[in-house]
């Protein structure tokens, strides 16, 4: 249990967490997703006393970290995957971190192995890539078996079958019942991995619930409907203040109706419906609806807005629907 | 809360054991980063190779001037006895013999310095410092094992280089007529303090390398401290005024050396006033160290 009380940092003149407040639940993988610069990285600095906070205050268990006897018991945390001097064998960086809580020898070979590292754990860290940086970090943050796990983007770097090993980890330390707070700007990740979402934005939050209804919140649902008078059926529905757009010949977006409505309207005036498909909002989707006035560093590309087009393709990676995962 | 002690009772069963952090654990987690870094320890064998070389090449020059003086006095048929040899060595310019264990100290502080200065700045340099400070996030239990590391290795390193250096001056000095073995006055001072010194100049680094976080600047200042600050004192003397002339044996290469010496020499610190003196700028330094370590962000 991770809680936050108006937690504040400021940098010279820039403040880069702005009072925020939340509680990170045990049983559970709390997604903290936001744009770069929104402030995760400080946030997840101050929980472990890394960073002090100018104002408020964030404790761990009801205590705050520097307060711990046993910290890396309490929390594991991957922080900077460069936390580490490069000159030293991973396996000695995580025998002298192990040495600080006398967490045995035998527990360091155990996260090596967990972590994949057993072939390289003798080299020196320095000549790691950024994946195997990554494990190290994350053998690291579970040397002391912690009942708290603080991950920021764990991911990065890592190739797809690490992807889903972190995602399995970190599924499974929550059905510990442990409490699994996970950084991240991946949305699809996200959508996947965490049950309860905190989105940050320029230092404030600006959504903190359960993943299911972020994504059902965030905006009206959409109904896909084909039908070869599309353009009839616009003009029906559009008159009764629904908002439609045509993307296709033969295709519809239904914004604020249910599909049973548009079904009814199309049977009343004899107009042939062959698909009405209800869609889910992506985390994407839902997630520039909150950040979009909120994003620190906008990129000013011609003719890419900021928010994802009102046509729904989800094709990338990162438009995972929400029923993924669950 | 009752979830957090039955989760607690639950990780005692656990493979990574329960023990909070100990100051013991600390010590040792700062003992294995000591030890594994090959940079450690091949900086801890040149120095005291280094240290002993200029010991013995120190007892070796020592031999020559003594030799050449008596070869020349042996031209007029006199015989030097030792009083008066002793006397050609004026006593707190360094030239006692009963210091050579400390002669290849110039070299010695400035390595363990520079090993004690990097000791915390390569963690800031690489990012280390955030995995040590979150697992000790105390901070002042890191810092003060470094300190007693930093201290043992470099009285260890000094007093085993000293001892060889002197048994190997012995035999080099020997055929000079001078009295000199592990009984002559002030050996066993000399032996004994020097690790001392070498120890204060390694928390200085550390302290340095604590607050400017930076290897680079870390040694540069500590270089300027303990080498160039001696010169300058130097032309101090120069300008006019007894104050000028009394300050350069007030800085901290000269109350460090002076407190490896034994006797009082008129116009210098007695040399337990200066080995005061240089405690107490050791503590000037760790004193803001300790402080903004515990303070700023990592």
């Amino acid at each position: 249990m991770i809680e936050a009380n108006g937690l504040t940092k400021v940098y010279g003149s820039k403040t880069a967490v702005h009072g925020v407040s939340f509680a990170v639940q045990p049983g559970q993988v709390t997604g903290f997703l936001g744009p770069n610069g929104a402030g995760k990285s400080t946030t997840m600095r101050m929980i472990v006393g890394l960073d002090r906070p100018t104002a408020g205050t964030v404790t761990v268990n009801g205590v705050p970290y520097a307060k711990h006897q046993d910290p890396l018991h309490q929390v594991g945390a991957l922080l900077d995957a460069k936390a580490v001097h490069t000159s030293r064998s991973a396996y000695n960086h995580l025998m002298a971190m192990a040495a600080t809580h006398r967490i045995p020898k035998s527990r360091v070979q155990e996260v090596i192995e967990m972590t994949g590292l057993t072939d390289v754990a003798k080299k020196k860290a320095g000549g790691f890539s950024l994946g195997m940086g990554q494990r190290l970090g994350i053998a690291a943050a579970l040397l002391g078996d912690p009942q708290t796990l603080i991950l920021d983007e764990p991911v990065n770097g890592l190739d797809p079958e690490g992807v889903l090993w972190v995602r399995n980890l970190v599924r499974y330390q929550a059905s510990l019942g442990k409490t699994v707070f996970l950084s991240s700007h991946l949305m699809s990740e996200m959508a996947q991995t965490a049950d309860h979402l905190i989105v940050i934005g320029r230092g404030r939050i600006i959504a903190d619930a359960p993943m299911q209804e972020i994504l059902s919140g965030a905006r009206q649902s959409k109904v896909l409907v084909r039908t070869q008078h599309a353009s009839v059926l616009a003009t029906l529905l559009g008159d009764s203040g629904v908002k439609v757009d045509q993307s296709e010949t033969e295709t519809l977006q239904v914004t604020g109706v249910d599909p049973r409505q548009i079904a009814q309207v199309a049977l009343e005036n004899g107009l042939l419906v062959y698909e009405l498909t209800p869609q889910t909002t992506s985390l994407e989707e839902a997630y520039f609806d909150l950040t979009k006035d909120e994003v620190e560093y906008h990129s000013h590309v011609s003719g890419q807005p900021a928010g994802p087009s009102s046509g729904q393709q989800p094709g990338t990676d990162q438009s995972i629907p929400a029923a993924a995962g669950k | 809360m009752s979830t957090s002690t039955a989760s607690r009772a639950t990780n005692r069963a656990s493979s990574a054991g329960s023990g909070g952090v100990s100051f013991g654990g600390v010590l040792r987690s700062e003992w294995i980063k000591f030890r594994s870094l090959t940079s450690t320890r091949i900086l801890l064998i040149v120095t005291f190779v280094a240290t002993i070389g200029i010991g013995v090449l120190t007892a070796w020059i020592r031999f020559l001037t003594i030799d050449g003086l008596q070869s020349a006095a042996a031209e007029q048929n006199r015989t030097l006895t030792p009083e008066m040899l002793e006397q050609s060595f004026p006593p707190g310019a360094g030239f006692d013999l009963y210091n050579l264990p400390n002669a290849g100290l110039q070299i010695t502080i400035l390595v363990l310095g520079a090993l004690a200065v990097l000791f915390i700045s390569s963690e800031y340099s690489t990012g280390m410092i955030r995995s040590t400070m979150a697992a000790v996030p105390k901070r002042l239990p890191a810092f003060f094992a470094k300190a007693i590391i930093l201290v043992v290795a470099s009285y260890l390193v000094t007093l085993v280089a000293g001892v060889i250096i002197f048994a190997m001056s012995i035999p080099i000095l020997q055929g000079t007529g001078l009295e000199l073995d592990w009984s002559t006055d002030g050996v066993i001072y000399s032996v004994f303090t020097g690790g001392l010194y070498v120890a204060g100049v390694a928390l200085i680094g550390l302290s340095l390398g604590t607050l400017l976080r930076n290897s680079a600047g870390g040694i540069t200042v500590l270089v300027g401290i303990f080498f160039v600050l001696p010169i300058a004192a130097s032309f101090l003397g120069l300008v006019p005024g007894d104050f000028w002339k009394d300050l350069p044996k007030f800085i901290p290469s000269e109350a460090g050396g002076r407190f490896l010496s034994i006797g009082q020499v008129d116009g210098m610190l007695d040399p337990w006033q200066a080995g005061l003196l240089f405690l107490g700028y050791v503590v000037v330094f760790m004193v803001p160290a300790v402080l903004v370590l515990k303070r700023r962000d990592v």
